[in-house]
């Protein structure tokens, strides 16, 4: 299990949101989520003192993925903070931005519940 | 996998959209096409960037906490996939228009795969806010669809069940997704 790591999820699609938390919270994760990089942003503002990890998308609407690295990286508590990224994106020059914006790294859907909990250990021990 | 038919010179180019794939095409004289039994098959096209796309999905999504890969046999994966593949060509989510097509419930008496295929397909838009401009789902026939991608154009009609495909998940491609990559 996963010691109640707290992960904040950001992923626009409600649907994928649903299977984050379920896949997550069945491994004893605790899960919050957010639809966007702004909606996240507002979340971390108050919250962000809980937050082990977080699993943000790319493309979304307001602030994407990039705009939301970027802005937590501006801040001092957060510049430590593990940032995964989840995307259907693969290239390579996406990754170039994600990584020059501050990422921890990068896992490309279809994600497997396994491989996400093993990555999520890995980047919070 | 994707099947190119080059007919000859003004005759516009097939390119069949298997079952497990999104294609994107903003190339005139290209026209996407595939047939349908119980699978979906969601048509986007931007009218302004005139670029369009088209997946090819079995199942809807895994259930919750079942520990299935949500990979390319479901539409939770496919419809994110085109949707980014359609921005990544210049489209705009809030300029998109759907349609959806497919969900046949084929065998009477069995599960009714197709109209949760179907439904599935219109929450998901509704979600992402995508408005539907059309849908012929449901019914027990197979259906093929043909879509201009930069016209947005689509054409749907009936065909014998025999020439759907069958529904079985698609061979996994080796994508290396769901691995880390650590910066």
């Amino acid at each position: 299990m996963s010691d109640n790591i707290h992960v904040l999820t950001v992923d626009d699609s409600a649907s994928m949101r649903a299977l984050l938390r379920a896949a997550l919270s069945s491994r004893g994760y605790n899960v919050s989520q957010a639809e966007d990089g702004i909606a996240a942003l507002e979340w971390l503002q108050d919250n962000g003192s809980e937050v082990d990890v977080i699993v943000t998308d790319i493309n979304m609407p307001r602030m994407d993925g990039f705009g939301l690295i970027e802005a937590l990286r501006e801040q001092t508590r957060f510049r430590d903070c593990p940032i995964l990224v989840l995307s259907t994106e693969s290239s390579d020059e996406k990754k170039a931005r994600a990584r020059s914006a501050g990422a921890t790294g990068w896992i490309v859907k279809p994600f497997d519940a396994e491989k996400l909990d093993t990555a999520l250990r890995r980047v919070t021990h | 996998m994707f099947h190119n038919t080059e007919l000859s010179v003004g005759q516009p180019r097939r390119i069949t959209v298997m079952q497990g794939h999104a294609y994107v095409g903003a190339e005139p004289n290209e026209i996407l096409t595939t047939v349908l039994g119980s699978c979906i098959a969601c048509c986007l096209y931007d009218p302004l960037a005139k670029v369009g796309g088209m997946n090819h999905f079995l199942l809807a999504e895994p259930t919750p906490g079942s520990g299935t890969v949500a990979d390319q046999n479901y539409g939770i994966y496919l419809m994110e996939l085109l949707i980014n593949q359609m921005m990544t060509r210049g489209g705009l989510k809030s300029r998109m228009k759907a349609h959806v097509y497919g969900g046949a419930n084929m065998h009477v008496g069995m599960a009714r795969i197709g109209d949760a295929n179907a439904r599935f397909a219109i929450n998901f838009l509704a979600e992402e806010r995508i408005p539907v401009a059309r849908a012929d789902t449901g019914g027990e026939s197979a259906r093929r669809v043909d879509f201009d991608p930069v016209l947005g154009r689509t054409r749907c009609r009936v065909v014998e069940p025999v020439a759907a495909p069958s529904a079985k998940p698609a061979p996994r491609p080796q994508t290396g997704g769901g691995d880390l990559e650590l910066f």
